[in-house]
């Protein structure tokens, strides 16, 4: 586990002030897509080795949900940006 | 049925029985006020903008566009009309003078007594003067501020001061430290 993680917000912080909520790729189907798709989507998880990104909450800090950019075999984090940059940054 | 209700500080008779200051202090604000100031959708650049204007305030940041924010000017029963007039539709204000807890830890181990029970950096250049974060103090989140070279503000729910003095006291077992109210 990635020990440390530098929250764009508040700085480095020790990963238990995170919680974390799991991989950030799925893309939540259209709410009329076929069901195989929200199956897919609700209960079908790769479990890859290496670079992987990850919802994480600040919880004890600003309480950002952030993307964390990690290998969960080295533990090195490559990124960590908050969640709504993915959609431009809008809050 | 009316009630008489009196206004308890949360650390009412827990602290001050000794009267002797050492090097470190702890002082807990008596009455404090405090809002929270969360800026309206895409206006935080304004809100921070008339937060930092007016010399009135003291804010300090708790995540993007949110403040806690204090005041020496204003009295906790004013403090939240205050802010909301001067920010209008571009913040939301929530008094918190009587649901916070703030406290002052000063002295030349200020910065050692915090690293006991914080994980984040507070050396100068890493926390300098007027930084604020919210942080993970042993197992409660807290609001740090620098106030000062070896100076902190701090700020926590009410229900939780009394375990946090505990817990102050423990991280400065190895050090001097006093604590007691800022006005008996
Ligand atoms: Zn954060």
């Amino acid at each position: 586990m990635a020990s440390l993680i530098t929250c764009p917000h508040c700085g480095t912080r020790p990963k238990e002030e995170f919680s974390i909520r799991g991989d950030a790729t799925p893309v939540r189907p259209a709410p009329m897509a076929p069901d195989e798709a929200w199956n897919d989507y609700a209960h079908v998880r790769a479990n890859p080795r290496g670079r992987i990104r990850e919802h994480w909450q600040h919880v004890s800090g600003c309480r950002r949900w952030l993307v964390v950019e990690r290998d969960n075999f080295t533990h090195e984090v490559f990124a960590v940006t908050d969640a709504t940059e993915s959609r431009g940054g809008a809050r | 049925m009316a009630y008489d209700y009196q206004t308890v500080h949360a650390l009412e008779g827990t602290i001050g029985a000794v009267s002797e200051r050492r090097a470190n202090h702890l002082s807990v604000h008596r009455a404090s006020a405090i809002a929270s100031v969360l800026a309206a959708p895409g206006r935080a650049a304004e809100a921070a903008g008339i937060l930092v204007a007016s010399g009135e305030f003291e804010a300090r940041f708790v995540a993007p566009g949110e403040w806690l924010v204090l005041s020496d000017v204003h009295a906790p029963e004013t403090l939240g009309a205050e802010l909301s007039v001067r920010l209008g539709d571009f913040a939301f204000v929530v008094d918190q003078s009587h649901g916070r807890v703030a406290l002052t830890l000063a002295g030349p181990d200020a910065a050692r007594i915090l690293a006991n029970g914080i994980g984040a950096d507070l050396h100068i250049d890493a926390f300098p003067v007027g930084r604020a974060a919210n942080v993970l103090c042993n197992h409660l989140s807290v609001n740090l501020a620098r106030t000062g070279g070896d100076r902190f503000g701090i700020v926590v729910t009410r229900s939780f001061a009394g375990a946090l003095v505990d817990d102050l006291k423990v991280m400065a077992r190895s050090h001097e430290l006093s604590v007691d109210f800022d006005t008996r």
